[in-house]
């Protein structure tokens, strides 16, 4: 029962403090030797810089239901030194189910609480963790000024008040024995044997908010959030995402598919008992009922009705009866055997016990009760049900204590309680993800109580005759139970076993006499026991007339329960094949593709000749999404001459596409590779998301050019370039342009270069009377005609047409790695570019090979001018023309302005008008 | 106090020489088989399995690389980030073992400064064509203060053993994480933490 809206009606809720969520739970202040039973509510307090929190601890009556029932005890803020945490009790064994002890530290106190184990628990620790400042580091330090209302009504400290229901008078640390043998073992460990249970399974989005203890920023938070939203069908990927706690469900869920592989039967002793005890307490010992005649039992479920039957207890939940009789229960237990106290619910006068020997103690878990009303309205506790559930090794119990409608003709509103009781009655799991259980989710139903049903048709001196004769079968033939359970109207698919004793119900009270009251009710058998499952044996099934306590008389069966137990070995071998084949199915399902080809020989790569080869990427069964990705330390994937195409994609399962390796060598690549200082040689690597890297291999040689080759380099080769060792090529290229003399190393060097002035000799031959010569674009099939002329120095074959040579012309003069007007040169030019003289001036300054260079066309053009009826050239096309590419800013192209361009274009102007 | 359980992943590197059997570590390791083709490692793989040390659940991210030398500058910078380097030679491969200071000082050069290494000379099942003594191995792992296997592939020899100390070594070397203390995205599959309790 959640007690914190007792806790909520003692809060302000004011302008400035809202409330918006506090978990409570019940828990017991240890200091020292003395231990106080306290709820824990975590408060919020909402303000404009943001919220802060603290702890209000309540002294508390047994079940808190309003404020009146809580006083508040005191407040610990939820500081930065605020810490909560776990603690093992110190000289303690920790015993499986025990409470959680936790210690709260703070600068000024230090607490030591024990929390009753479960979810309930767990997610009041969680929130506490999320409340923790430190959580948010842009929020401010709490400052905690809205605590001070509170702290002024702060009671006086009461004396310590009864301990909890969980926590019985004499009780010491959980475990410790009571009475004859018996010891409080409350609650359980809510894991499952050895499975490991990842702590991020408990509460939603758990791992979030376990991190919040660890400076995770809102920021990242709402990442992780935001990454939830992920489609189920990408199972690889959210397999590989611990926070989904996917992996331990299908863990568990494989786990629960190979139980048999793992777990064998083995018979346990149980002892069902019923004694509907018509408001009385015990004033006989109930060892008769409870152990006498049979050898001590593994497990005692023990249940009770009409255990108090005063408006106090119906109206306010409270009886001191519930302790007489758990006290008497527990001293009526076999006495060959300890026994721990597993759990005791109660609903008014409904009471269950669950008692297990104690060695079985470690064995039981995931312990839930729950109860569910079907009196007055429908709802109120008078009548109704109690249930425990729990798990004993590997096999799901479910024991259900009943009270149903009574009244002879009133069956069928007795159908409809255990209907209820079965529809209403859910249990939590620890995984709250998953559904709450039910009663009939369980392997071994047991269900025992005052059902109430009566013996119908026959009146009470024909009944009492029938059993008088101990003709029970006659009788039974009556019982409404019998006839109900025929038709199926309820308890379907029970068992219960043949009643071989005379109807616990009606009795004077102390006697074995039937009812003599005014009503002289007919004798009935209405406690009952009946069970559902696999491997029950029922060994007895009697009543104990020697209780005379109440009208009923109590009744017991004995069975011998199959328990699923699990090997150990054989477990954690079934344990270790389903991760493994967890980790084979995350493995396949790691993006993979296979590529047609991986190493890629380009040959005889020529200058701006582009060269093409494909692959194939044939995917896997994943889909998968693939790039090319760069290298340490590159800024692209691959070299400047390289292109793959498409780069990047996606791929459906089972699909391929086709990539094109392209290679082109330009003007800004091309002096590097005929330096050596570049090579044909590249190692791309394809990576696919979240998955694998391929590496692709690229190598081949470039043939050095004329292209892209400076003047003085070529200048100094005498022999077509192809002609020439790859050796004397690189220290050409490389060897730096000298202004001064040139040529000391070197012999004989040309004037110009030979590949310029073929070019330029072939159209003063054949096209100083082209019309519109340098207007009209060559075609590329011929310019890689000319180019190997040039290369080759077979100039002889050269057959190309005027345009296309023309453009070879431009496209040389545009790879020239340093332009004819040299870079240091080129503002000079620009500044005197209205005056002949001293741009005459300038160029005089510049190496000897481009200055031959720069007149020699010059003078070209100056000759194509004097065609220029023909030809249709005037000085300000050539001028624009030659213009950007003599003159280049050093900068690179994306400085040139207009201004600029139009300066280079009138240097250029001034030398096509004026002879030298 | 009961048992907690923490997901942990671990990303390990195997590097060596080409043809020393890095894959077949691996595969011996995640599938428990062996292959006799050599197929070369042109790339980065990787394979995934979980282990249970100390109680802890720990995923291992096992990365294999390409042993070819002209891949080697590339493969240097998957370093990063590895906890655990597996640095394999081929015990009837001089050569692989020569290289071993290579790989080494490429280790010290890239790779995060506190990253266990551990040293496997593989192939031992080929004791007949063994060049290189046990001794010179132990030597040399000693000298660097690492850890050091003969191990078989094929023959199934000290793998597991080896992939489970080094995991252990990198687990012992983990900080007992405080609160604060880390911050491990879990969606990049960083692992998981949970809500610590002193006693653990």
């Amino acid at each position: 029962m959640d007690q914190s809206v007792a806790i909520q009606e003692t809060l302000a809720e004011g302008e400035y403090c809202i409330i918006i969520s506090f978990p409570a739970v019940q828990g017991v202040l240890c200091e020292g030797e003395s231990r106080q039973s306290r709820l824990l509510g975590l408060v919020r307090h909402r303000q404009k810089r943001g919220q802060e929190h603290a702890l209000f601890l309540y002294m508390h009556r047994r079940m808190a239901i309003t404020g009146d029932d809580v006083s508040l005890d005191q407040i610990v803020p939820v500081s930065r030194d605020f810490t909560l945490e776990e603690v093992s009790p110190e000289g303690e064994l920790y015993i499986l189910g025990s409470d959680v002890t936790v210690q709260l530290d703070t600068a000024e106190l230090s607490l030591i609480f024990q929390l009753p184990f479960g979810s309930h628990t767990r997610m009041f620790l969680q929130e506490v963790a999320r409340a923790c400042p430190g959580f948010d580091h842009a929020s401010p330090d709490p400052e905690f000024l809205w605590l001070s209302q509170y702290r002024c009504t702060r009671p006086e400290p009461e004396p310590p008040t009864p301990l909890g229901w969980n926590a019985p008078p004499g009780t010491g640390p959980p475990c410790a024995g009571i009475g004859g043998g018996v010891s409080d073992f409350d609650d359980s460990r809510s894991d499952k044997r050895g499975l490991p249970v990842d702590p991020s399974s408990w509460g939603q989005d758990t791992p979030d908010n376990l991190l919040t203890r660890q400076n995770k920023s809102k920021y990242e938070i709402t990442d992780m959030v935001r990454s939830s939203t992920i489609t189920v069908s990408d199972k690889a990927h959210i397999l590989s995402m611990q926070k989904f706690g996917l992996r331990d469900t299908i863990v568990k869920s494989r786990l629960v598919q190979k139980e048999e592989d793992y777990t064998y039967i083995q018979n346990f002793r149980f002892f069902v008992g019923t004694y509907n005890v018509n408001g009385q307490s015990p004033k006989e010992g109930l060892r008769p009922w409870l152990s006498h005649g049979i050898p001590a039992p593994d497990v005692y479920c023990v249940g009770f009705q009409e255990l108090d039957l005063s408006k106090e207890a119906f109206f306010f939940h409270d009886t001191p009866k519930e302790e007489e009789w758990f006290k008497a229960v527990s001293e009526g237990l076999h006495p060959d055997a300890k026994y721990a106290k597993v759990k005791l619910i109660r609903l008014v006068g409904i009471m269950l016990l669950l008692y297990v020997r104690h060695e079985h103690a470690a064995h039981i878990s995931e312990v839930e009760a729950e109860t569910v009303g079907t009196g007055i309205m429908g709802r109120m506790g008078n009548k109704g049900g109690v249930a425990i559930r729990f798990q004993f090794h590997n096999t799901s119990i479910c024991v259900v204590n009943s009270h149903l409608a009574a009244h002879t003709e009133e069956y069928e509103r007795r159908n409809q309680d255990y209907k209820d009781i079965c529809s209403r009655m859910q249990f939590c799991q620890i995984d709250p993800g998953l559904p709450p259980l039910t009663i009939s989710k369980h392997d071994v139903i047991l269900w025992l109580g005052d059902l109430n049903y009566r013996i119908e048709e026959l009146d009470v001196e024909t009944v009492k005759n029938l059993i008088e004769e101990e003709d029970f079968q006659t009788l039974y033939a009556y019982d409404q139970l019998k006839t109900q359970m025929a038709t199926k109207a309820v308890f379907e698919g029970f068992i219960e076993g043949e009643l071989t004793f005379q109807p616990t119900y009606k009795y004077d009270t102390g006697s074995d006499d039937w009812d003599t009251s005014e009503k002289c009710r007919a004798p009935a058998w209405c406690d009952r026991v009946l069970w559902k499952g696999k491997n029950i044996t029922q060994l007895s099934y009697q009543s104990h007339m020697a209780l005379k306590t109440s009208d009923h008389k109590p009744v017991s069966s004995v069975f011998d329960i199959g328990v699923k137990m699990v090997n150990e070995e054989r477990y954690r071998k079934t344990l270790e094949e389903i991760v493994c084949s967890l980790d084979k199915m995350e493995n396949a399902n790691v993006p993979s593709v296979s590529l047609s080809k991986r190493e890629f020989c380009f040959q005889n790569v020529k200058y701006m000749q582009l060269q093409v080869q494909s692959f194939t990427i044939q995917n896997g069964q994943v889909p998968c999404q693939f790039e090319f990705i760069n290298k340490p330390d590159e800024k692209s994937y691959c070299k400047q001459w390289l292109n793959a195409n498409p780069s990047r994609g996606f791929l459906l399962p089972d699909s391929a596409i086709e990539i094109e390796l392209e290679l082109f060598v330009n003007k800004t690549t091309a002096t590097k590779l005929n330096s050596g200082e570049d090579k044909i040689e590249d190692i791309l690597v394809l990576h696919l998301d979240r998955g694998k890297d391929y590496f692709l291999s690229v190598s081949g040689n470039y043939l050095p050019s004329c292209f892209g080759s400076p003047i003085h380099t070529l200048c100094y080769m005498r022999e077509p370039i192809l002609d020439l060792p790859l050796e004397t090529i690189r220290e050409l290229t490389l060897m730096p342009l000298q202004t001064e003399d040139d040529g000391v190393q070197l012999e004989n060097p040309l004037g110009i270069p030979k590949e310029l002035w073929m070019m330029v000799d072939y159209l003063y031959q054949n096209a100083v009377q082209q019309e519109d010569l340098f207007q009209q674009p060559g075609l590329r099939s011929e310019f890689e005609h000319i180019r190997d002329c040039l290369d080759t120095g077979m100039i002889e074959t050269l057959s190309a047409s005027n345009h296309s040579v023309a453009e070879a012309l431009l496209l040389f003069l545009e790879s020239l790695p340093e332009p004819v007007i040299c870079y240091n040169t080129y503002h000079n030019c620009l500044e005197c570019s209205g005056n002949y003289t001293a741009s005459k001036q300038v160029i005089s300054t510049l190496p000897t090979f481009h200055q031959n260079v720069f007149n020699y066309l010059m003078t070209f053009l100056r000759e194509l001018l004097k065609n220029s009826t023909k030809n249709h050239l005037d000085e300000n096309i050539l001028a624009s023309i030659f213009g950007s590419l003599l003159l280049r800013n050093p900068a690179g192209h994306q400085k040139l302005d207009m201004a600029e361009k139009k300066k280079a274009q009138e240097f250029i102007h001034l030398f096509l008008c004026n002879s030298p | 106090m009961a048992k907690k359980t923490y997901d942990l992943l671990f990303k390990l590197l195997l590097i060596g020489d080409s043809g020393v059997g890095k894959t077949c570590v691996l595969f011996r390791f995640s599938d428990d088989a062996f292959n006799t083709t050599f197929i070369s490692t042109i790339g980065i793989d990787f394979k995934i399995k979980t282990v249970e040390l100390q109680g802890k659940k720990i995923k291992l991210q096992i990365w294999d690389t390409a042993g070819q030398e002209r891949f080697h500058t590339i493969t240097t910078s998957y370093y990063r980030g590895a906890m655990g380097i597996m640095l394999v030679y081929d015990i009837t491969n001089g050569k692989s073992f020569e290289n071993i200071s290579k790989w080494l000082r490429n280790i010290d050069e890239h790779a995060n400064e506190d990253v266990e290494r551990m040293l496997l000379g593989n192939k031992c099942d080929m004791d007949d064509k063994r060049v290189v003594p046990k001794g010179k191995g132990e030597q040399i792992a000693r000298e660097h203060g690492i850890r050091f296997f003969e191990t078989s592939a094929k023959a199934n020899i000290n793998i597991e053993k080896a992939f489970l100390t080094l995991a252990e070594d990198i687990l012992r070397k983990t900080p007992v994480k405080e609160p604060n203390s880390e911050n491990v995205d879990i969606s990049s599959g960083g692992g998981v933490t949970g809500w610590k309790s002193k006693c653990c």
